[in-house]
């Protein structure tokens, strides 16, 4: 998701301006002038400062050659091929699979859960039937297993108790 | 002598061995799959650290980033994709090396110097350690202030991006800080009623998801790397100590070009590598044979990112201004461990001071039998194809995440930075600056709001006593810096047009 220095920069001005308003309205500590208010409002000025200086293109000559030296490695990284916006949008999915968790992890069990996260994740990174199985079965009980039984991290049981 | 033999004793017990032991294998295994980094290999051991002793806890950090550092150099060398960033220096070189035909030299150098790099930052952050802490018993929380602000800047400058970005970047870390009722008011601070954002951001979720979920997010649209030809390796270490006396200078300026990065707040093994590497070309005899496959670049870069890894712990242990990324999670490891960071550490917890010095050497030394091992089952690692590791990697941070507090919402924090970390990287914000922001925020406001209460509001004392005025002058020539470089440029390119 490459975004224009202008979009970015601007977004960090407002981000600023909120901080330091929102910081500027806190209560001050009773008998000080100085509270919680002094510092959201230096932070908030100063990323809206660079926010401008970003819009405007400041030190983007650094970046550029960063990115030479890095392209002067070659392999080091593949430019990924332009690909639809659809295809694109699995980018989202292995965050969507944390809110997934939050979401079921109560409900349904631990290696319920853990066992379609590891199947979609699997699945979605082109890994055939005969890959992805058993890397959703194998991968919840392994998980489980050092995490409740070694670490004794509660995780709830839910449709699919373990024997240990 | 009696805290020796009492830390001596502290390394040796059983649970600190077996530590040492997994969390090493656990470090070589993920510093050599490419995209998974040092920095993730320990975000994603702290939630295992809590249920160990102190000693065990700092063993398992300790001994899973020097070999995940090392071992970030096995792809590079075999596949040209550097393992973890801290390779990505002389990956070129390493692989040009194996093309010859001496892929045992380019490894064998790869484990041997790292070990010595690696004992060369520990000899460091012994002999540093003490005199620093005698003086840091006689700062009050102006210099703190001046210290930890100058680490920022620091991490600021060393980023290899647009200076201005990572100020941003880091000022975003900042103001993450911000929320929550930990602030000198007491009051809930930008928690827009949440009571899961009253307690603010836990640094380690937002790690997680920074440096694990935004990698994951990244294979997402990334071509899988080439499967590794299997080969059969010759002797590793043959030749390493004939390399070792061949290139003395390179490797003691490697070490102490490392020691030096390390020792910055906030500049860590990736940008030792590439200082160390491009030294190393800019006095070399033989500049030209760089980039054909010529070892020397490898001895002195190799020695460099090892050794800055341990020097990182100085300012850490010191005054809990983290040297790194990695050592940003220590210091969250240490404050939980009750080995809470600051000069009297030295007094007080002696003991397991050295302790962490026996287990540094410990961890270079059995870098280089586990390494060559490692190396020699490298072609059955790197065969697991990336679908089987990365769903592993997004179940560990839902439970890993989820460990640190018992508590989803830290879930939610580890998706939120993940999103996070992709679209700042995506657009060329350094991640780490942020991330520093993140742990040094709470630590940052409280030494300048207290310097501003006891001053009353006026900024003159921040300069007066002699230790921050040195301080502040740093921080500001490292802010200024950026102003200045680009002013000169302006000023050349305006001449060159008229």
């Amino acid at each position: 998701m490459r975004l224009s220095d202008r979009t970015t920069g601007l977004f960090l001005v407002g981000l600023g301006a909120l901080a330091a308003y929102g910081g500027s309205r806190l209560p001050p500590v009773p008998g000080q002038q100085i509270g919680p208010n002094v510092f959201p409002l230096v932070i908030g000025s100063g990323l809206a400062i660079c926010g401008l200086m970003i819009a405007f293109g400041v030190g983007h000559k650094f970046e550029e050659e960063a990115e030479a030296d890095l392209a002067a490695i070659g392999g080091a990284k593949d430019a990924a091929p332009e690909r639809g916006f659809f295809y694109n949008l699995r980018v989202l999915v292995p965050p969507a699979l944390l809110l997934f968790y939050v979401f079921a992890v109560d409900r349904i069990g631990f290696i319920p859960t853990a066992a379609i996260i590891a199947f979609t994740a699997a699945v979605m990174l082109g890994a055939r039937l005969k890959l992805a199985v058993p890397v959703a079965v194998l991968a919840p009980v392994g998980v489980h297993l050092v995490f409740s039984k070694l670490l004794r991290v509660p995780l709830p049981d839910g449709y699919l108790p373990m024997p240990w | 002598m009696g805290t020796f033999v009492e830390a001596i004793r502290l390394v040796i017990a059983p649970d600190v061995l077996i530590a040492i032991l997994a969390s090493s294998i656990y470090g070589l295994i993920v510093g050599s799959l490419p995209g998974l980094s040092a920095t993730m290999a320990t975000a994603l051991l702290v939630p295992v650290t809590f249920y160990l002793s102190p000693i065990a806890a700092i063993a398992t950090i300790v001994s899973a980033s020097a070999m995940a550092i090392f071992s970030g150099d096995i792809p590079g060398a075999l596949l040209r994709i550097p393992g973890t960033p801290a390779s990505a220096a002389y990956t070129d070189e390493a692989y040009a090396m194996t093309r010859k035909g001496q892929a045992e030299l380019a490894l064998g150098a790869g484990v041997w110097f790292s070990a010595v790099g690696g004992i060369a930052g520990t000899i460091s952050l012994i002999l540093l350690a003490p005199p620093l802490a005698e003086m840091a018993l006689g700062f009050s929380t102006f210099e703190y202030f001046w210290l930890a602000f100058l680490g920022l800047m620091c991490a600021t400058m060393v980023a290899r991006s647009s200076p201005v970005k990572a100020i941003a970047g880091m000022l975003l870390g900042l103001l993450i800080a911000c929320i929550g009722i930990e602030n000198p008011g007491g009051v809930p601070r930008f928690t827009f009623g949440s009571t899961d954002l009253l307690g603010g951001i836990e640094p380690i979720p937002a790690l997680v998801g920074v440096f694990a979920v935004s990698e994951v997010m990244r294979a997402m649209l990334t071509a899988e790397p080439p499967p590794l030809p299997r080969r059969k390796f010759g002797s590793i270490l043959a030749g390493q100590w004939q390399l070792t006396k061949k290139y003395p200078w390179p490797l003691m300026r490697g070490n102490i070009v490392g020691i030096i990065i390390g020792v910055l707040p906030g500049a860590g093994a990736d940008m030792a590598a590439w200082v160390s590497y491009a030294m190393s070309k800019r006095f070399s005899k033989e500049p030209e044979k760089f980039g054909t496959g010529h070892v020397e670049g490898l001895v002195e870069a190799g020695a460099s990112n090892n050794a800055s890894l341990a020097s990182g712990w100085v300012p850490s242990l010191l005054f809990g201004i983290p040297g790194d990324t990695i050592t940003a999670i220590a210091i969250g490891v240490l404050y939980m461990k009750g080995l809470n960071p600051g000069p009297t550490l030295f007094t007080e917890k002696a003991s397991s001071m050295y302790a962490i010095y026996i287990m540094f050497i410990v961890a270079n030394i059995i870098m280089i039998p586990l390494g060559v091992l490692m190396i020699r089952a490298a072609s059955y690692v790197l065969r697991a194809p990336r679908a089987s590791v990365m769903p592993v990697i997004v179940l560990c941070c839902c439970v890993g995440a989820f460990a640190t507090g018992n508590n989803l919402f830290a879930v939610v924090t580890v998706a939120a930075f993940g999103v996070l970390g992709y679209v700042m990287e995506a657009n060329g914000y350094p991640v780490a600056a942020m991330v520093l922001g993140i742990v040094m925020g709470t630590m940052v406001e409280q030494a300048f709001v207290t310097s501003l209460i006891k001053s009353d509001g006026s900024l003159l004392p921040f300069f007066e006593r002699p230790v921050s005025a040195v301080l502040a002058s740093l921080t500001i020539a490292a802010l200024a810096w950026p102003v200045l470089v680009w002013l000169r440029r302006w000023f050349t390119r305006k001449a060159a047009l008229t």
